[in-house]
Parts: structure tokens; C-alpha cells; sequence
């Protein structure tokens, strides 16, 4: 980034916590808090920052205008002390989504990346090794499409579903946000939470991400039925992982090619029948379930398809945050410095219609002329962008913002 | 307190319960009093605790309430604490503690669900019976899932006890009969181990100590259980370990230094065959640089339950032989790439020779 871009967005941040300081939200218990920020100039986090009061956090962000802010999900005796003498008291139980772990519709065709030893660049997903080089340093430019925002989502409501339907929590105890880049973040800050260990946190991710689950624990056996066995299994309607393996199954049997049958390891003559009777099958949920209407399709061929509907059914989470009880987190209210974009609260009831490009604009009123290497096409509030390709354009103060903040091009001129 | 529907021979079937304490505090006994001849039973019985823990397998304190009355039974549980506090011993607190907490299953198995629920109460569990059945199964409890998760950290290895193989519905986890119990054992277990605490022993007279070096004595093989001896009732077979293990093996066993790379490969190779993370702690601490934090951080980061969450399998083979850690192949050595698949066949092929 050139230092005429870096000054710029400096200045830009720094108006932004002049005028809307009161947009931070001060976490719970802010005196149990470690802090981190990352500032413009050496691209280093400063940690073990800790804060007594609101107002005093709140001046330290308008002085220092940090690139990032953090906080801990952990609650700490002394924040500011070293790692191992803080003092661990307790942590939010807390879960990232986001896009970047996830297959999207869009496949990343929006993300570029190159190779930091050889150069070669490419589209999409980030390999793990380079393919002409075989190093595993990349330099990766990614962007948040509409797609790759609505998947997200769409793996956030799973979890905020599981979250209140089977671990029982209150949909007023989640506190759910937008990333301010390409995901969510969902937060529990309930009481009875704080003191779990990592081990616990994990079977909680296993929960939701439907690790190590088996459908033999879920309602699949094979019983006597007078003189003969047959196969039992769950139903659509029934709670928990139950249903949901059911609603899974349904779902992937509903859309199912010879294809991916085949990739369960079934015999084709059990393929033919299953797509030959498909209707059939989905039909024969409304009363006993599907499960002996195949000939050749047992016990643990059902297990494999209903592994399939499962996986239709988990939240993709990144799981490492969730078991992590140290981890920092970006603080409600603040700037990405990837995006200039906010970190945005909002209550999770509220989800479906909630508009991420729209909700975390920062910057309101203003243009700015820049030139722009090359960007795909974006949205943000009501206004689309783009695609960009070596060009001088005047955009809105926020575009403008997002696309130095993405090293994407250069600041020329500006009004603010 | 609020009503309870526990009698007198309850706490005596479970005497780690806060009531067992107000009773023994009630009659006003203490520790002196057990040098009085009048005492005497009580001494036993507290002893007879001990040794059933030490010499029964897997490990249970006996209950035969047709030998001692519901006093001894009550009384002698803290004055059992007391003197397994006073053996110092690591592993003879956690036999102990265990073998109470098993003792303590067995019985609460053959409750009423008003009285499970009611000891399960003591240790502050949010528990109800509502007798539901899901699908074809009976569930006769409703618990809620943070103190599930609490207990089954020893047992979510195991498929069946994940919390996702389980019915959950808002917050609680339906459970059996069975399934509560042993949930129950658990919190027990770690109960009793945490109230074993060694400076007791400066509280106890001196006659008494000098009947527990005779209990030391007599038991010392028990007691100075090594942890390859342990093992073999956990099933970890010491006899199938590959030549390179075994040199790294007896290196920590006698505090000999080994480098970073051959105690990562050891410690690796444990976890995944099963060894238990205390034993392997144990296993370090006659290092000179032994650090029991540190240890254990370690042992928990290549076990996966911290960091990354990676699993972490010891290196093959030749990997071993570019650090210098392969002392020479052995006949089985040439047939494998990994010491792990040495371990699996030689365990096989050792089964098999004892039949």
C-alpha cells in the first residue's frame, strides 16, 4: 500500500471515530478484558492492552486510530499481564463463519491469488500448494461477493437454530454481527458458559459441525417385526440432530444425481431403484419413512446417504475459534482495516433480512477520485460498482475506502 | 435446607453428600477420637476402604451393610480421605477416588429415579425424570448440557457418549438410568480426588500414622505401581513396543534426556495407543527439566485438545532414522513403515500366543 493511500485511509478512520466514537460497544465486563489493535504505520499487533472504563477505551481508539481493534472473549483478573499470569476467569462462548471456509455458489472466482515464491497467479480458491512451484506462501486478494455473504448467512441461521432449539439458549443471550469482511460472528455471553474448558467447547463445535455423529444413535436400527427385521429410522419432524438427519437425507435425496449416489460407494442396481422411485421415497416420509422400500439398500447404506444429509445440515463454523478460550475478536462498532467496512450488531431474531453491504457502510457522503488496478464488480448500501480494470473513476467516499483498503488501487483526489 | 427424601442409610451409600458431613459433624467426632479403643471399628473400616480400592480390579470400595452399621459406614468415609491424604501417593488418591465413585454407580443404578435425582442434586446438577420416550427409546431423565459437558471429558472418546449422538432439546440431554449413574461417577470421582489434600497429614495423631506405614508396608507393591505395571489394566501392552519406543521409553523412565523430536514421538505414540495423559505426565517427571505445566501443555497440544486441534501421529519410520532415533531394526521392523503398525501386530500376535 503507498503511503499517500495509508495516509488517506488514516485520515478517513480517524474522522470516523471523531464523529461516531458512541457507535463502539463496550463489551461486558470491559475491566476483564485484554485489548489488541493493529495501527496503520508498523503492521504489528500491540496485545494485553486493558481498559477500566468505556470513555477511556473509547480515547485511546480516537488518539491512536488503530487499523484493527480486538478484545478478548476471555475475562481475565489482569488483562495486561503476560499470557500465563492473566488470571483466566471465564470466556464467552463464540463462534466465527465465515465464507473463506466454506464451498460458495461462486466458487471465489472473485478472489485472486499468487504465489509469493514463483508469481504464478490464478482465480478462486487459494490452493494448498502452489501448482507450479509447490510453495505454500500466497499472496491472496479476496473479495465479499453477495454469494459468498449469503452463504454465511445461510450457515448462520443453522447455528443460531441449534444454538436456541437444542442447546436451549434464549434467542435474546445470542449476540450475533457481521464481520465487517465476509462472515458472522456469534456470541454467547451467558453465565453458565464462562467456565467451560476447550474440551467441552469442542464437543459443542463437534455439535453443531455434526462431527463424529452416526445415525445409529439417531433413530436408524434394524427391529423384529414379527417374524421379520426391518429397518426403522428417523423421522422428518422429530427434535434435534434426529430431524435434522431426516430433513438432511430428504433434502439431498430431493436433488441426488447417479453421481453423487455413486460416490457413496452404492451398487448401481441400488442407484437405478433409488432415482427410479424417487418420488416414491420422498413421498413415503409422510407416513413410515423410506427405509424398506429399497431392495439391497440396508442398514449402512442408509447410514452413508443419511452421512450425506447430515453434512447438508451441520454449521460450517471455523472451528479452531470456538474451542480457542484466549482468542481476541474484533470489537462491535469498530473499522476493518481490510475493508473500512464496521463490525455491525444487530439482534439475531432479525438475520433473514439483515443487508451486510448495507448495514456496515461507515463512510456517508463524500467522493473520492482514485485509480483502480483491478477490482471485480461489487455492491454496497444500494449502488453497485464495477468490475474495474486499470481505470481513474470519482466514487463514493465508501467505495473509494474499500478499494484502497483491498490495495486495489491508488488515492488521486479527494473532497473530504 | 429444603426437604430431602434421603435417610440415614442413603448417606451411608453415599457418604460424599454435604448431609453425610452435618451428620458426622452432628455426633461430634474427630480425629483424636480414633484413638479410642471404642473407635477401633471405624479405623478398620476406613482401612478396609482403602485396601478394597488398592486390591480389587477395576477398583471398588465394598458395601455390605449387614457387616457395618450406618455410623461406621457414614464416619469412616472422611476419616478414609484423611488417610489417603496422609499416603501422599498420587496414584493411590486416584484409586481411591475412583473406587468410591464406582462403588457409588453400582448402587445408584438400583435407585428410584427420585433418588438419583435427589443425589444428583448435591452436586448442584439441573436434572428432572419426565420419563420421555423418543422414537422407540425410553428416556427416563432430562439433563441440562452444561453439566453433562462437565462430566464426560474421560468419556467422549467414546462415539456414544458425544453430545452429538445424543437427544438433545432445548438444553437438556435425555439420559437413562444407567447413563446417569455413570455421569454421576464421574462428578463423584472428581469430588473425593479433590478432597484429598496431603497437608492433612500433620492433623493426625501419631499412633494413627504409624499404622498407615504398616498399610504402606504391606501394600507397597500396590502402591509403588509403575506406570508400565498400570498400564496393563488400562490395555496398553509395554512387551509390543517397537525398539525405538522402547529405548525412548526406559530414557524418560530412568530421567535421561531425550530431545525434542524423540519426546514428541514418544508422547505421540502414548496418546494414540491410548495411554492415559496423567501416566504419561508421571511418565516425565523424573527429567531433570520437569515441569509439570509445561508437560502437560505439551501432551495436551499433541493430543489435539489445544492449538490447531491437530492429532498429531509420530513420525514413520524413516523419518526416525533421520533424527537418529531408530536403534536398529528388529525382524517385525523390516516389514513396517510406521512404529504404530509394529505396535498393532505385535499386540495381535501376543493375543494370539496366550490363547
Amino acid at each position: 500500500m503507498g503511503m499517500d493511500n495509508q495516509a488517506f485511509i488514516y485520515r478517513m478512520f480517524s474522522k470516523f471515530y471523531n464523529e461516531n466514537i458512541d457507535r463502539i460497544e463496550t463489551p461486558k465486563s470491559i475491566e476483564n478484558r485484554e485489548f489488541g489493535f493493529t495501527i496503520f504505520k508498523e503492521n504489528v499487533m500491540i496485545r494485553h492492552k486493558g481498559f477500566m472504563r468505556a470513555e477511556d477505551l473509547k480515547e485511546f481508539i480516537r488518539k491512536t486510530v488503530p487499523s484493527n481493534v480486538y478484545y478478548s472473549t476471555a475475562y481475565y483478573i489482569m488483562p495486561e499481564a503476560k499470557m500465563d499470569e492473566k488470571g483466566w476467569l471465564g470466556s464467552d462462548l463464540f463462534f466465527d463463519i465465515d465464507a473463506d471456509h466454506m464451498p460458495t455458489e461462486c466458487n471465489k472466482i472473485h478472489d485472486t491469488w499468487t504465489c509469493e515464491k514463483c508469481g504464478l497467479t490464478s482465480n478462486g480458491v487459494t490452493p494448498k500448494k502452489c501448482p507450479r512451484c509447490g510453495s505454500e506462501s500466497f499472496d491472496e486478494k479476496t473479495w465479499p461477493c453477495e454469494k459468498c455473504l449469503e452463504a454465511a448467512k445461510v450457515e448462520t441461521i443453522k447455528l443460531i437454530d441449534m444454538l436456541t432449539g437444542d442447546l436451549g439458549f434464549s434467542i435474546s443471550e445470542i449476540k450475533c454481527s457481521f464481520s465487517g469482511h465476509r462472515g458472522y460472528h456469534i456470541q454467547v455471553e451467558s453465565e453458565e458458559i464462562l467456565k467451560l474448558d476447550s474440551t467441552a467447547r469442542k464437543e459443542i463445535v463437534d455439535y453443531v459441525t455434526g462431527t463424529g455423529i452416526d445415525a445409529i444413535f439417531h433413530g436408524l436400527e434394524l427391529i423384529n417385526y414379527g417374524e421379520a427385521r426391518i429397518l426403522v429410522g428417523p423421522n422428518l419432524d422429530d427434535f434435534g440432530w434426529r430431524g435434522r438427519a431426516a430433513r438432511g437425507t430428504y433434502e439431498f435425496l430431493l436433488k441426488a444425481t447417479a453421481e453423487d449416489l455413486k460416490r457413496l460407494g452404492l451398487k448401481s442396481r441400488v442407484i437405478n431403484e433409488i432415482l427410479a422411485n424417487k418420488n416414491e421415497i420422498l413421498e413415503s416420509w409422510k407416513t413410515s419413512g423410506p427405509w424398506n422400500m429399497v431392495r439391497g439398500l440396508g442398514l449402512n447404506g442408509w447410514r452413508k446417504i443419511i452421512q450425506r444429509g447430515i453434512s447438508l445440515q451441520s454449521a460450517k463454523i471455523d472451528t479452531v475459534v470456538t474451542v480457542d478460550i484466549h482468542r481476541l475478536i474484533r470489537l462491535p462498532g469498530t473499522l476493518h482495516g481490510k475493508t473500512g467496512l464496521l463490525k455491525v450488531s444487530f439482534p439475531a431474531s432479525e438475520i433473514e433480512a439483515f443487508d451486510p453491504l448495507k448495514e456496515a457502510v461507515a463512510f456517508k457522503g463524500g467522493e473520492a477520485k482514485i485509480y483502480v488496478e483491478e477490482a471485480p464488480k461489487f455492491r454496497l448500501g444500494d449502488e453497485d460498482f464495477g468490475p474495474f480494470k486499470k481505470q481513474t473513476v470519482s466514487l463514493p467516499l465508501s467505495a473509494a475506502i474499500f478499494l484502497l483498503c483491498k490495495d486495489a488501487g491508488e488515492v488521486i483526489d479527494s473532497n473530504v | 435446607m429444603e426437604h430431602s427424601i434421603l435417610t440415614l442409610s442413603d448417606i451411608a451409600k453415599y457418604p460424599f453428600i454435604p448431609e453425610a458431613s452435618e451428620y458426622v459433624k452432628r455426633l461430634d467426632f474427630r480425629i483424636e477420637n480414633l484413638l479410642d479403643e471404642n473407635y477401633a471399628p471405624i479405623l478398620d473400616r476406613a482401612e478396609k476402604r482403602i485396601i478394597d480400592a488398592l486390591t480389587t480390579n477395576p477398583p471398588k470400595v465394598s458395601f455390605n451393610p449387614r457387616e457395618y452399621s450406618e455410623d461406621i459406614e457414614i464416619i469412616s468415609f472422611p476419616v478414609a480421605i484423611v488417610l489417603v491424604s496422609a499416603l501422599a501417593n498420587e496414584y493411590v488418591k486416584k484409586r481411591y477416588a475412583l473406587a468410591e465413585a464406582r462403588r457409588a454407580y453400582e448402587l445408584l443404578k438400583e435407585e428410584s429415579e427420585e433418588k438419583i435425582v435427589e443425589v444428583a442434586k448435591k452436586f448442584g446438577w439441573r436434572i428432572r425424570f419426565p420419563g420421555e420416550k423418543i422414537g422407540l427409546v425410553k428416556f427416563d431423565f432430562a439433563l441440562n448440557f452444561i453439566d453433562y459437558l462437565r462430566n464426560i471429558s474421560a468419556l467422549s472418546h467414546e462415539k456414544d457418549w458425544k453430545l452429538v449422538n445424543r437427544p438433545v432439546l432445548r438444553g437438556e440431554v435425555h439420559l437413562s438410568r444407567h447413563d446417569v449413574a455413570r455421569l454421576l461417577q464421574e462428578e463423584a470421582q472428581r469430588y473425593i480426588e479433590a478432597k484429598i489434600d496431603p497437608k492433612a497429614r500433620s492433623l493426625i495423631p501419631e499412633k494413627i500414622i504409624e499404622r498407615l506405614e504398616k498399610l504402606r508396608q504391606a501394600y507397597l507393591d500396590k502402591m509403588r505401581e509403575s506406570p508400565a505395571e498400570s498400564l496393563a489394566s488400562v490395555g496398553v501392552v509395554s512387551d509390543a513396543f517397537p525398539p525405538c519406543i522402547r529405548q525412548l521409553y526406559e530414557a524418560a523412565q530412568s530421567g535421561r534426556h531425550i530431545p525434542h523430536v524423540g519426546r514428541f514421538t514418544l508422547t505421540s505414540f502414548l496418546i494414540k495407543i491410548g495411554m492415559n495423559q496423567d501416566i504419561i505426565v508421571d511418565l516425565f517427571r523424573k527429567s531433570s527439566d520437569f515441569n509439570e505445566r509445561m508437560t502437560r501443555y505439551q501432551i495436551e497440544h499433541i493430543a489435539g485438545e489445544r492449538g490447531s486441534g491437530t492429532k498429531y501421529t509420530p513420525p514413520k519410520c524413516d523419518t526416525l532414522q533421520t533424527h537418529g532415533l531408530c536403534p536398529g531394526m528388529d525382524d517385525l521392523c523390516k516389514r513396517i513403515k510406521h512404529p504404530l503398525t509394529y505396535y498393532l501386530r505385535r499386540t495381535r500376535s501376543l493375543k494370539r500366543k496366550a490363547k
